[in-house]
């Protein structure tokens, strides 16, 4: 089953007199439960293709399906609701709410989809829980190390219970070995729960663990290849 | 949870949240502390000379204002009377036969106006006991007077000396009338000092032959109670087509002219402290909106409704407010009480000047509390319009142009 599909997407804009195309017609699917990996150098369009799927930027052309529902008909406000129903986003920079614990991070995602708070409870410790956070529930976010950080990023992604979490460079501020603690939980839950990820990333071992592979280049998709 | 995360990014900048909290904090209370000095000074200068003397509100028969004649004299009668007093508000309500007279002393003669008051209730409105500065009372079966310190001085009169008076009685009548002076008092208004003299209202009636006839009824109200709202529940009560009801803003237009002369001064005044500490709100709201900018852009990437950040923000400005104006209601209340009870005296130029306009040198302060909620709600009224900007800012916002910044 699709959980994306993209037809002829193209994003255009003007940078200094100039036009750039920053996704020139890229069409292309991805099935539940893939672990992929968005590969490319710097202005390839990576980000701009994660933008696009996940109803941040709109494209100048081109569509965009998700689970059969075109979204690049959606506007902003449907696009809010969309987003907060389907997809999980992990940033590069982690972007937590400063002011909100570990624990009320995840549970915000939840408190913006009306669940009720004994599931919002139960739900953001599990949550923690499963990506190694549970002893740091009530530590906000400046008390909390980049890995940490990015773990509970991914906690909050999922807490949605999201069709798929598109995530930007999401190690790219982080030690190898917070690196690899981040990819053995995302891994897991790839396997376990069959949740879908896809990254952007520059990082060989993120692409290393990935089953499929894009690489981008000047806005084009140059070549896509299944590795497990 | 919104109001969590409002609460905790009120105090994410712990230092200029004070600075903004500490300026509206100063606003709330000068305007406070200002208003009621001058509410609470105007308020004295109304009782020196309404309080004291013209009563808040006076019905007339129709026309006497302007034609203050005895043949513009009235009967009220005493079912009116009863159901007048049952209005809300009204203190106490007297009845007055005021008309003018030639006096004369020895070979001194001089205009006065001779009032005939019934005098329990006279000594509610008018506290003669503390005006009284020579002699004594007088008591309702006596024959005699009470002159205002002016024309005691005017006459060099004694206790005891007598005073004769010709004028207009009812309907073609004459009016003349010899009486001993009783006592002198002070109306503490240089003005009535040098006009008034005082009978029982049947003396005066009888000098005036305007038997069971009165020229005013005095209609005295509670403190701070609304006397137009009086004045119309009283018409409802009365033949409007015989009578008039006057506030002492129509008797006295001077007055009430002069305090709102000096009262848009102080408004003035207060509306430049709004200024200030609207730019000051203003500042921080534009600061809470830029540096957050980014997270803005997150939060809704995320999937929070514009609607929801919105009310966030608003939340936080109502805290910031909230605090401030909290504060400076809190700190000004002890000090308007204890001036309320225990006014400003002023001395030298000062005192003497008001003295010289009929009023006592003291300033008490108002201790009302629509004073504070009234400054209350203006400052919250400006944190709720400053929120138009970054409502405005959020509505605009597109999650990736705020992320790139």
């Amino acid at each position: 089953m699709n959980v994306i599909e993209t037809k002829k997407l193209s994003k255009f804009y003007k940078q200094a007199d100039q036009d750039v195309k920053a996704l020139n017609n890229v069409s292309i699917k991805f099935q539940k439960g893939e672990f992929t990996a968005i590969v490319g150098p710097s202005g390839s369009g990576k980000t701009t293709f994660l933008n696009s799927i996940g109803g941040l930027d709109s494209p100048s052309s081109g569509k965009v399906f998700i689970e059969s529902n075109e979204i690049t008909k959606l506007n902003s406000n449907q696009l809010i609701d969309f987003r907060l129903k389907n997809i999980g986003f992990v940033f590069q920079s982690y972007n937590l709410i400063p002011v909100l614990t570990a624990k009320e991070n995840v549970e915000f995602i939840m408190l913006m989809q009306g669940i009720v708070k004994s599931e919002r409870n139960k739900r953001s410790i599990e949550l923690l829980d499963s990506v190694g956070m549970k002893e740091q529930l009530n530590r906000r976010p400046n008390q909390l190390s980049g890995g940490q950080q990015q773990r509970v990023a991914v906690a909050r992604a999922l807490a949605s219970k999201p069709k798929f979490v598109l995530a930007d460079e999401p190690t790219a501020n982080l030690d190898s070995s917070s690196t690899s603690n981040l990819l053995d939980i995302m891994n897991k839950l790839n396997k376990e729960e069959n949740m879908t990820f896809i990254f952007s990333t520059h990082d060989q071992r993120v692409i290393e663990r990935a089953n499929r592979i894009i690489t981008l280049e000047d806005g084009k998709i140059l070549s896509d290849v299944n590795v497990k | 949870m919104l109001i969590k995360i409002a609460w905790r990014n009120v105090w994410r900048n712990k230092r200029r949240s004070f600075i903004t909290i500490v300026a509206i904090f100063i606003a709330v209370f000068l305007a406070i502390i200002l208003r009621s000095l001058q509410l609470g000074m105007y308020d004295n200068m109304i009782n020196n000379v309404v309080g004291s003397y013209t009563g808040y509100i006076q019905l007339h028969s129709k026309g006497y204002w302007e034609d203050k004649t005895i043949d513009n004299a009235f009967e009220f009668d005493q079912a009116t009377l009863l159901n007048i007093q049952k209005i809300d508000g009204i203190a106490s309500i007297l009845k007055r036969v005021q008309t003018g007279a030639l006096s004369s002393y020895k070979d001194l003669s001089k205009f006065v106006y001779i009032n005939g008051i019934e005098l329990d209730k006279e000594q509610r409105l008018t506290d003669w006991n503390k005006r009284l500065i020579d002699g004594k009372l007088l008591t309702n079966d006596s024959k005699s007077i009470i002159v205002a310190k002016g024309i005691a001085k005017y006459f060099n009169l004694k206790i005891g000396d007598t005073l004769i008076f010709i004028g207009q009685g009812y309907h073609g009548m004459q009016a003349v009338g010899a009486y001993p002076v009783e006592g002198v008092i002070d109306m503490k208004n240089p003005s009535l000092n040098n006009y008034s003299v005082f009978m029982n209202l049947q003396t005066a009636q009888d000098f005036v032959s305007a038997y069971n006839l009165i020229t005013n009824l005095i209609v005295d109200k509670e403190q701070y109670f609304d006397e137009n709202k009086i004045v119309e529940e009283i018409k409802s009560n009365i033949n409007t087509q015989y009578n008039d009801v006057m506030t002492w803003k129509e008797m006295t237009p001077e007055l009430d002219q002069l305090i709102e002369a000096d009262s848009a001064g102080g408004i003035l005044i207060i509306m430049i402290l709004y200024m200030i500490v609207s730019f000051g709100i203003f500042g921080t709201v534009l600061m809470m909106t830029q540096e957050r900018f980014y997270e803005f852009g997150v939060l809704i990437s995320i999937g929070m409704k514009k609607s929801k950040l919105i009310i966030t923000l608003i939340i936080e400005t109502i805290f910031l407010s909230f605090i401030g104006i909290m504060s400076g209601v809190i700190a000004s209340t002890p000090i308007i009480n204890y001036y309320h009870y225990n006014p400003l005296t002023l001395f030298g130029a000062g005192a003497e000047q008001l003295e010289a306009a009929g009023f006592e040198p003291i300033i008490p302060m108002m201790n009302t509390y629509d004073i504070a909620l009234a400054h209350s709600l203006i400052i919250f009224c400006i944190s709720i319009i400053i929120c138009i900007y970054p409502i405005f800012i959020i509505w605009r916002l597109q999650p990736i142009k705020a992320m790139k910044r």
